[in-house]
């Protein structure tokens, strides 16, 4: 899974991952998204590109919102394709972490 | 996707099978298998997803929770279509005896948690599961159907 960083206007850090958030994937990712998540306060995390979401790629994406927040910021997701979201929805971590389908509410989520 | 008839239909067809040792890297094998599988069985892609996110739970259960530390074992994965719009899947170890779905479901009045979610994606992405012990290990058998709504 290939992740990539882009500071957007207003403090928000764009995080795009591309590929399968699946148990092989999970744990790189996890470390990487808490890297990404030390110091910053906005953080909006493009699902776009995820093809595939399984339980153990839930952890990379609830341990960095938990840090973002106990911080007093905020993550949030954006454009989850429909099965993604899904399993966002069974889960209920769309009830921990927001999920929108429009950048700008995505971004105005964060503001 | 069509609803599923209850009960098992026989399969008339041996079908194929993979079969992985007992290492979590082996699961990298599954979505490409799955993907061929999706091919030649025209398996529509909301129950391909389906089927990756249950197999993806159950093998690693087995390899995480069945077979102890530095035992060597392998888990067998079935597939047959027993008939057009189903696609059953078994998936064999023999590890020590755990009934995954004895589990309880998770808490859903209480915030989200992050564990606990596998036996819970199971029972809502196959449309049917059976779990039963042999005399030395686990069979964990998935129902899927769906047929493809486009071409």
């Amino acid at each position: 899974m290939a992740i990539t960083t882009e500071e957007l206007a207003g403090g928000i850090t764009r995080v795009v991952l591309d590929g399968r958030l699946d148990i092989e994937n999970s744990p790189a990712v996890d470390s990487q998204m808490k890297v990404i998540a030390d110091g910053r306060t906005s953080v909006l995390v493009d699902m776009s590109k995820v093809s595939f979401l399984g339980s153990m790629g839930l952890r990379a994406l609830v341990g960095p919102a938990l840090v973002i927040r106990g911080r007093g910021g905020k993550m949030v997701l954006f454009g989850p394709n429909e099965l993604v979201s899904k399993v966002l929805k069974i889960s209920g971590i769309d009830n921990m972490i927001p999920v929108h389908q429009e950048l700008t509410s995505a971004m105005a989520a964060l503001q | 996707m069509t609803e599923c008839e209850p009960g098992w239909p026989e399969a008339h067809s041996h079908g194929t099978w993979l079969s992985l040792a007992n290492r979590l890297s082996e699961i990298r094998r599954l979505p490409v298998w799955i993907g061929e599988l999706a091919s030649r069985h025209s398996i529509p892609t909301e129950i391909e997803f389906a089927i990756n996110v249950c197999l993806e739970e159950a093998v690693s259960n087995v390899i995480r929770h069945g077979y102890r530390e530095g035992e060597r074992g392998e888990v067998i994965v079935h597939f047959t279509q027993p008939k057009a719009n189903f696609f059953e899947f078994t998936v064999e170890d023999e590890a020590r005896h755990f009934n995954p779905l004895d589990s309880p479901a998770p808490d859903t009045q209480g915030p989200p948690r992050v564990g606990g979610q596998g036996v819970h994606f199971l029972r809502h992405f196959a449309a049917q599961l059976e779990y039963s012990v042999k005399p030395r290990g686990n069979r964990l058998r998935m129902m899927f159907c769906g047929e493809n709504s486009g071409t």
